[in-house]
């Protein structure tokens, strides 16, 4: 009898967790609806967020074929999903950015640690939702101290494969630690099998090639994407660029990208016609759906973000695998290159890498401002704010900090802020224009 | 034309022409920056290390005069393009780089030489060097042993894999053969086999296995600054991929790794433009011909080579184009 009032105050638990989950995805995907500008089609894309989040009907994203095979969740951006694919497996990732769940993951976590993986460890602790349910594995990176600490506390709820990412990047010795890694967790997943016997397929050349290229027709979408968004008047909001790289996490390669074509092709034709606003670049932590509250706040403020450094944003898609020759050791090392030396996460250090990177975004994206986001816990990026203060100021570009988690309740104290720093870029740009 | 194909094509015509180019009356010149092998009867002109090597040991003044006008005629094909004359024209390139493709057709893996390896067996190309320079002295003045000085003629010559794989290549298999005249000629013609048959096996493992120790390519590589044909880098664009490191047949790690330097022709570079070719940042590399950029790496160069590399076998690439197409239709 008690036993069963406990299960149904479980059951009650978990929907009202599952509602507010849902509900704060549902919120922010109305908000991102309403801020588009024209007819183009992001239907694809809210759809992806819509049924992970909201409907939490994994299976209407990938096809029936799911059932079949294993689902291996990823966190971060150093795994391989090439290589996943080429198992026959289902990547999802699972950096998570839901607020209600971070409240939870909380109570196994550190007040300390940053808001994505306490919402990563609450969405994993609270059963229910299907992308975090039916993975069989997560892989986790030994990036940041946090990510390393929550593959530990996962492996209580999970079968947890840690990679470990060596933490300087351009050494023989790290190269060879992480091409072994790679080939480790090739020969890994070859062997895996689920408790109820879906089992991953041998990873051939022919396999591995073609989910490359799948991958590598992703990339050529993204970056035409991103060209796109160089024009004085983008033709899509920061946010919704944001919002439809993001949805690949949980989507399938291939159709994705043929609705990114598609959006691609819509854009192009889309004739943007208004005052250009003041454009903004966002760097540090990642902002990931539905947790969009910083670039919402700076486009509701008048200014675009016209491009970002984040591994859930323009980051996370960018570097492309670049195999010598069509043969397993060849294209396992060009994985190994792709998922390690271009990846400026600042977990690595020397970090130098970052600087470049965010310069030429800065030229190419004809950036007036930097809004320089920091997730409290997400130390590492804080580390760096310095170095990347430094190099604005020569470059003439100015930068707010703005400290902020999942929690919705300092939106109001960050608009005051934000507004003030985007009208101040509109007054420079005046002075400019006068001068 | 893609710039590998071109290369291809380059390779076998100066192959054919440098081996074969006496057929056509072709008379080159002994000044040639590549290993147009003396020991080939049919050959179009001459590689430069037997100009060097025997005015060294004739060690005359007449025969430096005229040597003087060789170094110059070299030193300016040198200039001019610099050590693509390793990549697109040497015909034990092109050997090499056939045995590599064979190697790749068949299915078997290959080995890097990692900086640090590399730093290890650099010594060998000096030692060849010295070789080519400092025995012809002793042959031009046989003051002891002079029996073994006299058939230590063009030493060099003997030891290098070309006097044995060319000839064999033009159809002259006699050449691979131990030379008995002498104890001098056993040991050099041994020494020489050897050579040949480690750079014939290295070849099908190692890309351009012979041409880091190459003592020509060393002399070559001398003239890089001044040379008008140059690999430059444009620092913020490259974002350190590792994707030319890993294309590179000499396995130069500097071109991803330097940063401040635009001029990225380094010491071991063959010029071919792999890295250049593979590069998926618009404009991070380029080749330049007296500053001016004649091939520049561009994103849609990248993805147009790699997507495509698909061949036959697979099917994706038309299912998707198929999705696409129904998207749209859907879209409209």
């Amino acid at each position: 009898m008690i036993n069963k009032q406990d299960n149904d105050a479980g059951q009650r638990k978990r929907e009202r967790f599952l509602r507010a989950v849902a509900g704060q995805a549902a919120n922010e995907l109305d908000s991102l609806g309403d801020s588009g500008g024209g007819n183009i089609s992001l239907e694809y894309f809210y759809g992806v967020l819509e049924q992970v989040y909201v409907s939490n009907e994994l299976l209407t994203v990938w096809g029936p074929d799911m059932a079949r095979k294993p689902v291996i969740g990823l966190y971060c951006i150093m795994a391989p999903e090439e290589l996943i694919y080429a198992a026959g497996a289902i990547p999802v990732r699972l950096c998570a950015g839901c607020f209600d769940a971070a409240k939870t993951g909380e109570d196994y976590l550190p007040r300390d640690s940053c808001p994505l993986v306490k919402s990563s460890m609450g969405l994993t602790v609270n059963s229910g939702l299907k992308v975090f349910d039916m993975c069989d594995v997560v892989i986790i990176p030994t990036t940041c101290d946090s990510k390393r600490k929550l593959g530990e506390e996962l492996s209580a709820f999970k079968e947890v494969w840690m990679l470990e990412v060596p933490h300087i990047k351009d050494t023989e010795h790290s190269r060879r630690t992480w091409l072994e890694q790679i080939w480790a967790l090739k020969n890994r997943l070859e062997g895996f099998v689920t408790p109820d016997g879906r089992k991953c397929r041998r990873i051939t050349t022919a396999a591995l090639g073609s989910a490359i290229d799948d991958s590598l027709r992703a990339q050529r979408e993204i970056r035409r994407l991103l060209d796109l968004r160089k024009a004085d008047m983008p033709p899509i909001s920061g946010r919704q660029a944001t919002a439809v790289v993001n949805s690949y996490a949980y989507a399938p390669v291939a159709e994705w990208t043929s609705a990114l074509a598609c959006l691609n092709d819509s854009l192009e034709k889309q004739a943007v016609s208004g005052k250009p606003k003041p454009r903004i670049y966002m760097a540090g932590s990642p902002p990931v759906f539905p947790n969009l509250k910083i670039p919402e706040l700076v486009e509701e403020m008048g200014g675009i973000v016209v491009s970002d450094e984040s591994c859930a944003g323009d980051r996370y898609l960018y570097d492309p695998v670049g195999s010598a020759e069509r043969n397993l050791d060849d294209q396992i090392t060009a994985l190994a290159s792709r998922y390690m030396a271009p990846c400026v996460c600042p977990s690595f250090a020397p970090n130098q890498d970052r600087l470049y990177v965010m310069k030429r975004n800065l030229q190419d994206y004809a950036v007036e401002g930097v809004v320089y986001h920091v997730l409290k816990g997400c130390i590492i990026y804080d580390f760096e704010v310095a170095r990347v203060e430094k190099m604005l100021k020569e470059m003439g570009i100015p930068m707010i900090r703005v400290e902020t988690d999942y929690h919705p309740e300092d939106v109001e104290q960050l608009r005051t802020r934000v507004e003030a720093f985007i009208e101040m870029l509109k007054i420079k740009r005046k002075a400019g224009a006068k001068g | 034309m893609k710039i590998s194909r071109l290369r291809w094509a380059i390779l076998a015509i100066s192959f054919v022409v440098l081996m074969f180019g006496s057929y056509a009356g072709l008379r080159l010149g002994n000044a040639l920056p590549t290993f147009s092998c003396c020991y080939v009867n049919t050959r179009g002109g001459t590689c430069f290390m037997l100009a060097l090597q025997q005015t060294i040991g004739a060690f005359t003044l007449e025969s430096m005069l005229v040597f003087m006008e060789t170094l110059l005629l070299f030193s300016v094909l040198v200039i001019i393009i610099g050590k693509a004359w390793c990549g697109w024209v040497c015909p034990l390139g092109f050997i090499q780089d056939l045995l590599f493709t064979l190697r790749s057709r068949l299915g078997g893996g290959y080995v890097r030489f990692t900086e640090s390896v590399k730093r290890k067996i650099a010594w060998i190309k000096w030692a060849f060097l010295t070789i080519a320079l400092v025995i012809p002295v002793w042959v031009a003045f046989p003051l002891f042993c002079p029996g073994v000085a006299l058939n230590l003629y063009i030493p060099f010559c003997q030891m290098c894999p070309g006097k044995y794989l060319l000839p064999l290549c033009a159809g002259n298999p006699d050449r691979i053969s131990v030379n008995y005249e002498a104890n001098t000629t056993v040991f050099m013609s041994v020494l020489g086999l050897t050579f040949s048959a480690v750079t014939f096996i290295g070849a099908t493992v190692k890309r351009r296995f012979w041409c880091i120790f190459c003592p020509l390519g060393l002399i070559m590589s001398w003239f890089r600054r001044i040379s008008f044909l140059k690999l430059k880098k444009e620092d913020v664009k490259c974002t350190r991929c590792e994707i030319c490191y890993n294309v590179c047949p000499l396995d130069i790690e500097d071109v991803y790794k330097s940063r401040g330097k635009r001029d990225v022709t380094f010491a071991d570079c063959n010029l071919c433009l792999k890295c250049v070719e593979n590069c998926p940042e618009e404009g991070a590399l380029k080749a330049t011909f007296l500053g001016k950029p004649v091939y520049v790496s561009s994103q849609r160069k990248f993805f147009d080579k790699h997507i495509s590399s698909c061949g036959g076998g697979c099917s994706s690439c038309g299912e998707g184009k198929k999705e696409e197409k129904h998207d749209d239709q859907q879209a409209g």
